[in-house]
């Protein structure tokens, strides 16, 4: 970290391949789109560049970049919320539904697997991620950091730049609302 | 008096119980929590509803696994990285050059005119300027003419190749299928501006050396030489250096695209044992995926087209239960080692998705065997 601050770009680039790929997990569990994702990567880790002079060790370095990561996936999420027309979801490429056609012949060739079961998840994936689309900037990232990215709520909270109640209440409304898509399942 | 707040009802606790799930209240509030579970079914059935929710969550698979299974997408972020780090950098080269900083942005909004102009600028240094140099200092030896512009290509030593450190380069294509014209600045000891295309043998060189010598340059600029040189595989200097890459060039995204590059060349020694190694050691998956799809498309190009040692029509075997696949036409070793290569990958591959593509790849190439 010393090293990087002094300048050196194989320091710098070592500080990234330590936590770049914790990043991408987090931009494209957010943005849902492989391009916006990789935006976020860039600007993110640009801005830690940039700025790496001003980080002065009053908290972990992971914590700082999480924040600036959080920062540049929120102002994304609400440039999307503006520009409806940018939300369409994206049509699968054909290396993607390659992939799928491949992994779906596998599942049909697994005479154990309880294709009931396999509907009810992809019924329950569809529900939630359209639930996900009712939350608000701040909900989506306070839940993606909870539940995919394990973090306690108090570090949440430092990420974003804001307190730990604060965080609870975003996560308390975003359940609510994932709570009451998946409801109608049952 | 004890200052902690109490839990004494549902409207209490109920709105806890998600942070209860999520092991996110304090000891406190777990244990009166836990006294109110004791008692209460309707807040034990909100809490099952909260547990199945998590459950649920963490069944399902994230976008990320689906987006980036192979670690292809993150090996082509951190190449983006590192080249707009190299951007960032660049300031000190442009500083240096900031007499010409106008004439370069002129040229980056207009490549095709730049490259016509660069073109007619080096012929006239070549055609023009230089012999009048030489017969004005009565007939000097041309070498003591010192160009930093070097439009007509100049010969680069090995020592030169050697010292030397790539500052930047930029391409201009071509409006037809020729091909387009690179400029390579080159920081040796004395700087200079290398211009041409890639058929030039001086370009070539620069760009082949560049490729074959990865850890003396960033990744950025061995992935502009790579792609700049991919479209001359013909050469086999060429070849060589893309299989040198493939194999022990440290980023990932080089070595990828390295690979690809030799996908007209797999039937060549060289470029078939560069893919069975890749296969077994590079430490990408998205690496061995490519090697495992070139490897196929490769045997796929052996079975249908290749006419046998003497002429004759490919014959295809019928297998027996324990042997391998085999086409023979003098290739019959080669499936060999790919087929055990593959069985191998796929029971040993700490990476779902290249066990299923090998998998995948086994099925397609005993398919094509039985036809």
């Amino acid at each position: 970290m010393v090293e990087a601050q002094a300048g050196s770009r194989h320091a710098f680039e070592e500080l990234v391949r330590r936590y770049d790929r914790d990043v991408l997990r987090l931009a494209l569990n957010l943005m849902k789109r492989p391009e916006d994702a990789r935006d976020v990567y860039q600007e993110a880790f640009l801005k830690v560049y940039r700025n790496l002079h001003r980080f002065r060790f009053e908290c972990s370095f992971y914590t700082w970049l999480y924040r600036i990561v959080t920062n540049v996936c929120l102002d994304q999420l609400r440039r999307r919320q503006a520009r409806p027309e940018d939300q369409a979801p994206e049509t699968s490429s054909t290396h993607d539904e390659g992939i799928t056609d491949f992994f779906e012949r596998q599942k049909e060739q697994r005479p154990t697997l309880d294709p009931e079961r396999r509907l009810l998840g992809q019924e329950i994936q569809t529900r939630i991620a359209s639930a996900m689309e009712l939350l608000s900037p701040r909900e989506r990232v306070v839940f993606e950091m909870k539940h995919y990215q394990g973090l306690k709520l108090r570090a949440i909270g430092d990420a974003l730049g804001t307190t730990e109640e604060t965080v609870k209440n975003s996560l308390f409304r975003a359940t609510r609302k994932l709570r009451s898509q998946l409801g109608v399942l049952r | 008096m004890d200052s902690t707040p109490q839990l004494n009802c549902c409207a209490e606790v109920a709105p806890l119980l998600v942070f209860y799930a999520c092991d996110e209240v304090e000891p406190h509030e777990r244990e009166q929590i836990d006294a109110h579970l004791v008692i209460c079914e309707a807040c034990r059935g909100l809490l099952g509803e909260e547990s199945e929710l998590r459950i649920a969550l963490s069944s399902l698979s994230q976008t990320a696994d689906e987006m980036d299974p192979t670690g292809a997408l993150l090996a082509q972020c951190r190449s983006e990285l590192s080249e707009k780090l190299d951007d960032l950098e660049m300031p000190k080269v442009r500083e240096r050059w900031m007499p010409f900083g106008w004439v370069q942005r002129w040229m980056a909004l207009r490549p095709a005119w730049s490259a016509a102009g660069l073109i007619v600028f080096g012929v006239a240094i070549g055609t023009q300027l230089v012999p009048w140099l030489a017969v004005r200092s009565g007939g000097e030896d041309r070498s003591t003419v010192q160009a930093v512009n070097v439009t007509a290509t100049p010969r680069l030593t090995d020592e030169q190749l050697s010292k030397m450190a790539v500052a930047g380069i930029t391409f201009a294509p071509a409006p037809d299928a020729a091909p387009g014209t690179l400029q390579v600045q080159v920081r040796t000891e004395q700087p200079l501006v290398l211009v041409g295309s890639v058929d030039d043998d001086d370009v070539r060189r620069l760009l082949t050396f560049v490729v074959a010598n990865g850890e003396r340059f960033d990744p950025g600029t061995r992935l502009d030489c790579l792609d700049a040189v991919k479209a001359r595989t013909d050469d086999e200097h060429v070849r060589k250096a893309l299989v040198k890459a493939a194999r022990t060039d440290k980023n990932d995204a080089v070595r990828l695209k390295a690979l690809d590059a030799l996908r007209d060349y797999t039937h060549e020694a060289p470029v078939r044992d560069t893919l069975l190694d890749a296969l077994h050691h590079d430490s990408n998956p998205g690496v061995r995926v490519e090697a495992v799809n070139l490897l196929v498309n490769s045997l796929d190009g052996d079975n249908e087209l290749t006419p046998g040692g003497d002429g004759s029509l490919p014959v295809v075997a019928t297998p027996a239960s324990n042997a391998e696949p085999a086409v023979i036409n003098g290739d019959g070793q080669d499936v060999g080692r790919v087929v055990r290569a593959l069985e191998d990958l796929q029971r040993r591959d700490p990476n779902r998705y290249v066990r299923m593509r090998s998998a995948a790849a086994l099925r397609q190439i005993g398919s094509r065997d039985m036809q």
